[in-house]
């Protein structure tokens, strides 16, 4: 309170000698620049004999239908579509392979520190829809929100361990930079302009995730030797783990079957 | 002998030096006690004793209490006054009691009561019967149950054999039988304790069912008693003779003693009711009734009591004097030199007022404090004196901006707090822990928020703030695009040769002092270009200057021809003082200046400084802002004078008839005023002189006070008032005090200087004011009156309303720094200027004068008020009219008001009429189409010829109305005043054009008085609603409908 009280005097003092000015910049948290974590000086991992999990998705059950998106509160977004768009709720490829799954490692690396990757993690609007519609990102690695749309969108996460923010992107506007500082599985993100707009960002503190492609196929990398728990999340049939040890330099085979 | 007696006391003194024991001594020969007399000593002494206790007795009964004898006077003038006045007294009430009404009330009184006889009697003898029924038994139940209850209350305290014991008890007991005789039986009965419960409790109710019996039937009967008694009580001046009786008794048990006031609270002990006996007397006392005695008499202003209770308020918190002072006149009234509050002399009696009421703009109750304050802020005595309540505006505006800065940096403390918080919630330990600090950022966001709605309405104060504060003299930057060079010096060295009645000051200068500011003053002047006038017609002029209003506020005419308002400055010779071409301008807008100001960077922003920003040069209002640092400009003339809205050709026409009236001076050529180097001194003397607390003057803009605080000024120590030289003499003619310091200081401000020698710059600064006696006496009481808060009276005391009173108290102020009573009546008993202006005399002008606004807030909408304050001719196309009296000649100004002065008014007018705020209107039902016609049919009736007299929108017609049109009826007027209005105009405004008796009341409706119309037959609603509805349904469309017909 004390020092709050010091800043206090220190700025109204500023303000007094700037007094004639107009009014000030907005209160924006500054989310972008967030202070670098504190080097609680958990050691890397040793990769010298590191191993691998990879893996399939799959789905067994009856594939549900896809609702149709309608998307003519705005024109630009229609001009964008030829045909009919449905969402993305649940994509099967062949052999029933499950797409868009997340897949991480859940725990077992809770010793090791991980350093913030330096290039940024793209989502893009692009037809009205957020392209990719699951991705993961690690914990303060930048977040880099594109509009490849001639319309306005706003980009609204919702989070549960972060700090919910809304920002509105002009049309073809310059990239938004954000982070998430907390752990997250899943944040999801919508557009209050476009209600049918969704992805989900997956937020882990380090660098072992995988979203599954049209093949239903993930592959972590470069993990060290361990115990750990795989989790596989869907955006509808929810969550499944596994245990599994890796041993030195061990290619692991690990599949997941949802069955909706 | 008295040596003797000397020789007597010596002795036994003149014997100490004796070396031997007393037994020894030697028998003296004279024995002072067996041979000497004491009889002449003991003669003495004992009378000495007797003088003392006759004068102990004296004092004690008449010495220290002078008043006995009053108190013996007064009984015996009061009880003759007072059988004097039984006989008339009870010669009116028998009049009144032989009026029709009243023996009316008698019949129906008599009759109620012949009626009720014989069930009465009936009633009557049941009561009776019950009553003796319930005395048989009460006695023997009432015992019987008090000995059963004292046995349970036993059982339940005690347990074990004690208990069972008294079980039995009470078992005993519930089987006992009692014997009672009812009355009208022979025979007793036997009853047990649970059967005389029943009989008891039956008995109580039948009881209970005759009383309720009896009160139905005498309430008829009772009721028209009372409305005898109330029938007499409303029409008696003053007591009746029963009263009059009463206190003639009371009398007789006269409490001969000390009669005093104790407000402990306070810290108050009066006694002034010792003397003053006649003072809070029912009965109003004159000194005549008296005996001459004014000692004797009530009260005079018997209002101040009934708002004072005197058994809290006391005497002396208003009057001053020592309330505890009781042995003479002059210490009660504490004339003596150890006491700090003289009793106010008779003429400044209301100085007290002050006391309490510090924050009143007016008190309806004090018209000479009122008009003692009054003359302190007009003539602008707070531009040199600081005083608290006055100058709020510029004080306010220093406030503001200091709380728009710490407003600013407490919201970016609390942003870096919000950052901080963030950046821990980002680190931490749990999602619990970060949800908890996200959650606490958030509620810091709001707080945000909340910062930022604060400070913009503070930055929008400020802006409403710069356009509030006036000065109470002209605008000095202007002199040189206004003036006549030449006028300019001997204005300065004395301004009340060119106009007597200014109020502008005389400073006492030298010559060169005169000269150097004279100089100071027209350098400092900004230079601008004029319009150039064409000349007006000086005929039309005058008649414009008449009528439009003017003369609410200015006089022409000199000495006592001078005919209208003393507000504003006397117009006679204004011609030889300014240029023309600027007086048109002013006329046209006071308001606007040549330059504007720029209160941060604190200079004029010119032309040149809008083309450096690339700017256009426009500065009103609208574009307020400054070219170079973005702050609000000052953009007015800080005068109160508002915008008439006069057309170019009326402003030039006015012009020409004041210039026209000038009786066209020249004035030496003073080529000297613009010589550069008597600028520096004038600036000094300005300085000096203190002329910026009047004025705008370049470069002095944030001059401070010369002068003393008079905020406590009435409660200086008299040791501090410095009477100079005259100390000696006032205290010989006795006026060594506060009044008669102020009223010497008043009336000659150079007074103190008398016999000394001095340097010019050291003498007194105060100018004269060319005060005249009633003036100095206001503002003298003004001056005692202001005291300091905590003196004799507690603050909480003090009154400080916080509810709609409040706003009473703030809009005051705007009414009178406006002087809206110069053409309207605001409140009951006050009379506008403009009506005793001659033209207003002759009988076509009275319906042209202007509205009287007493009960304006329970008139119009307060909605519809603000717009219409903000903007009186309504419409923004059609600025050179009235809004809602396009037929007056005078017109409703445009004040340019400040947003928050109209808050301000319109909560004044709300708060007169005591308004709830917010107002929601009352909704109507709208008219069937049959009602719809019949309304049509009533309101173009031959009969009823509204549209003859309310303006239609017509021209032609317009020109004769006297009267607002009905469109704005809905907007603008409240219902329920409107259904008043129309039954009752001459209750609401005496001598209205709008007549009286447009509808009787019939039954419990009110119908339409002037003809019967056929279709309105079989109509059974209430007329004057019908019509009412029709109003608040007019439209533009249904006046053109009308008027087609």
């Amino acid at each position: 309170m004390e020092r709050a009280k010091f800043i206090f005097a220190l700025v109204m003092a500023g303000v007094l000698v700037a007094s004639c000015g107009g009014g000030g910049g907005d209160a924006e948290p500054a989310a972008d620049e967030a202070p670098a974590p504190a080097a609680d000086a958990k050691p890397a991992p040793d990769l010298s004999q590191a191993g691998s999990v990879a893996g399939k998705v799959s789905f067994g059950g009856t594939t549900p239908k896809n609702a149709r998106i309608r998307m003519d509160a705005d024109p630009v977004c229609v001009k964008e579509h030829s045909g009919i768009v449905r969402s993305q709720d649940v994509l099967i490829g062949d052999d029933g392979a499950l797409i868009n799954t997340f897949v991480w490692v859940k725990s077992g690396l809770e010793q090791y520190g991980f350093d913030t990757p330096a290039e940024p993690v793209t989502l893009d609007q692009k037809g009205c829809i957020y392209t990719p519609h699951v991705l993961g990102i690690q914990t303060r690695q930048k977040l880099q929100v594109l509009n490849s749309d001639g319309t306005t969108h706003n980009v609204h996460p919702l989070p549960r361990n972060n700090r919910e923010w809304n920002q509105s992107q002009r049309a073809k506007g310059k990239p938004l930079v954000r982070s998430f500082p907390r752990a997250e599985i899943m944040i999801p993100v919508k557009c209050n302009v476009h209600p049918w707009m969704k992805a989900y960002i997956g937020v882990v503190p380090h660098p072992y995730y995988a979203v599954t492609g049209t093949d239903g196929a993930f592959s972590i990398e470069n993990l060290p030797p361990g115990d750990y728990v795989i989790e596989a999340w869907h955006e509808k049939f929810g969550v499944q783990e596994q245990q599994v040890t890796v041993q030195a330099s061990e290619a692991k085979e690990v599949s997941f079957e949802f069955s909706g | 002998m008295v040596q003797r007696l000397i020789a007597l006391l010596r002795r036994p003194f003149s014997r100490r030096g004796s070396r031997k024991p007393f037994w020894e001594r030697p028998v003296p020969e004279e024995d002072p006690i067996v041979n000497s007399s004491l009889a002449v000593p003991m003669a003495v002494s004992s009378l000495l004793l007797m003088v003392t206790l006759i004068w102990a007795f004296y004092d004690e009964g008449w010495g220290l209490r002078p008043w006995r004898a009053h108190q013996d006077e007064f009984v015996e003038r009061y009880s003759t006054f007072l059988r004097g006045l039984k006989p008339r007294q009870a010669s009116q009430e028998e009049e009144i009691k032989a009026s029709e009404g009243y023996q009316h009330l008698l019949r129906q009184q008599q009759e109620a009561e012949a009626d009720v006889t014989p069930r009465l009697a009936e009633i009557t003898a049941e009561e009776g019967a019950v009553d003796a029924r319930l005395g048989a038994i009460e006695k023997t139940f009432a015992t019987a149950r008090s000995e059963i209850q004292a046995t349970i209350y036993l059982i339940e305290t005690t347990s074990g054999s004690a208990r069972k014991g008294y079980e039995e008890d009470r078992e005993e007991l519930e089987q006992r039988r009692y014997e009672i005789v009812l009355p009208g039986e022979d025979a007793p009965q036997e009853l047990s304790y649970v059967e005389l419960e029943d009989m008891f409790n039956s008995l109580k109710e039948q009881q209970g069912k005759v009383r309720a019996r009896k009160a139905a039937v005498l309430q008829r009967p009772s009721r028209v008693r009372r409305e005898m008694q109330t029938y007499v009580a409303n029409r008696m001046e003053g007591l009746t003779a029963g009263q009059v009786q009463g206190l003639i008794n009371s009398l007789d048990d006269f409490e001969y003693g000390i009669h005093q006031i104790h407000n402990g609270d306070m810290g108050l002990v009066d006694r002034c009711e010792t003397c003053h006996l006649g003072v809070t007397a029912p009965v109003t006392i004159r000194a005549a009734d008296m005996g001459g005695m004014e000692l004797f008499a009530s009260h005079p202003r018997k209002e101040l009591l009934d708002v004072h209770d005197t058994e809290v308020y006391g005497c002396s918190p208003c009057h001053n004097g020592n309330g505890i002072g009781t042995v003479s006149t002059d210490t009660g009234h504490g004339r003596y030199k150890h006491w700090l509050w003289p009793l106010y002399p008779p003429e400044n009696m209301e100085a007290g007022c002050l006391r309490c009421h510090g924050d009143a703009a007016r008190l309806d109750l004090a018209p000479v404090l009122s008009a003692g304050r009054e003359q302190f802020r007009w003539r602008g005595c707070w531009g040199c004196h600081p005083r608290q309540g006055f100058d709020q505006e510029r004080l306010a505006l220093l406030v503001n901006q200091k709380d728009v800065a710490t407003l600013e940096g407490e919201k970016e403390a609390v942003r870096l707090l919000i950052e901080r918080t963030v950046a821990r919630a980002d680190e931490a330990e749990t999602n619990e822990e970060a949800n908890r600090l996200y959650a606490e950022a958030d509620s810091l966001t709001l707080r945000v928020a909340d910062l930022d709605t604060r400070a913009e309405r503070e930055r929008q104060r400020g802006r409403q703030l710069l356009e509030e504060v006036k000065t109470p003299g002209p605008n000095l930057k202007e002199v040189r695009v206004k003036l006549r060079r030449d006028w300019l010096p001997g204005w300065i060295e004395n301004p009340h040769t060119f106009r007597p009645t200014t109020k502008m000051p005389r400073f006492r200068l030298e010559e060169d002092q005169a000269q150097a500011i004279s100089a100071f003053i027209w350098q400092s002047g900004v230079n601008g270009d004029l319009e150039e006038q064409a000349q007006g017609d000086p005929e039309q002029g005058k008649v414009l200057f008449e009528t439009r209003g003017c003369m609410s506020c200015h006089a022409i005419g000199e000495g006592d021809e001078a005919v209208g308002g003393t507000f504003a400055a006397n117009l006679s010779r204004v011609g030889d003082k300014v240029n023309y071409d600027y007086l048109v301008r002013w006329i046209n807008n006071p308001r606007k200046r040549t330059l504007p100001y720029c209160p941060t960077l604190k200079r004029d922003i010119t032309p040149e400084d809008y083309a450096a920003a690339g700017k256009p040069f426009v500065f009103d209002l609208q574009n307020n802002e400054c070219p170079i640092c973005g702050g609000t400009l000052q953009v007015q003339n800080p005068t109160v004078m508002p915008n008439l809205r006069l057309s170019m050709e009326e402003s030039r026409d006015i012009a020409t008839y004041l210039k026209s009236r000038a009786p066209g001076a020249e004035y030496a050529a003073a080529a000297w005023l613009e010589d550069s180097e008597l600028a520096p001194k004038g600036r000094a003397m300005v300085r000096h002189f203190g002329c910026a607390g009047c004025h705008e003057i370049a470069t002095l803009e944030e001059e401070g006070k010369i002068g003393t605080d008079l905020t406590e000024e009435g409660s200086k120590p008299l040791e501090r008032l410095d009477f100079a030289l005259l100390t000696q003499t006032a205290k010989r003619e006795g006026w060594y005090n506060h009044k008669g310091f102020f009223e010497r200081k008043l009336e000659n401000p150079a007074v103190y200087d008398e016999g000394k020698i001095k340097e010019p710059l050291e003498r007194l600064r105060m100018p004269d004011f060319g005060l005249d006696t009633e003036e100095i006496t206001q503002l003298t009481t003004y001056l005692l009156g202001s005291v300091t808060p905590e003196d004799r009276v507690p603050e909480r005391y003090h009154y400080r309303p916080r509810d709609q009173r409040s706003h009473i108290q703030e809009g005051w102020d705007i009414i009178l720094k406006y002087n809206c009573m110069g053409c309207h009546q605001v409140a009951p008993g006050q009379q506008p200027l403009v009506k005793s202006l001659p033209l207003y005399q002759q009988e076509d002008w009275r319906e042209q004068l202007p509205p009287p606004l007493v009960g304006e807030g329970a008139r119009v909408d307060p909605n519809w008020l603000t717009r219409f304050l903000k903007n009186p001719a309504l419409d923004e196309d059609r600025p050179h009219r009235n809004g809602v009296r396009p037929y007056l000649q005078i017109r409703m100004p445009t004040f340019t008001l400040s947003d928050g002065e109209v808050e301000k008014l319109v909560r004044f007018f709300g708060a007169l009429a005591q308004q709830p705020l917010p107002y929601l209107p009352k909704k109507l039902e709208p008219l069937s189409q049959r009602e719809l016609t019949m309304a049509r049919q009533l309101f173009t009736h031959p009969a009823a010829p509204c549209l003859r007299c309310h303006a239609t929108g017509d021209l032609q017609h317009d020109r004769n109305a006297t009267a607002p049109s009905f469109e704005l009826v809905s907007e603008r007027l409240q219902p329920d005043w409107t259904r008043r209005w129309m039954v009752h105009p001459e209750i609401i405004q005496p001598g209205t054009s709008m007549p009286s008796g447009l509808f009787q009341r019939e039954e419990n409706r009110w119908i339409f008085a002037l003809a019967d119309l056929p279709i309105m037959k079989d109509y059974e609603k209430d007329h004057a609603d019908l019509v009412l509805r029709y109003m608040f349904q007019f439209t533009r469309q249904e006046q053109r409908r009308l008027r087609g017909r």
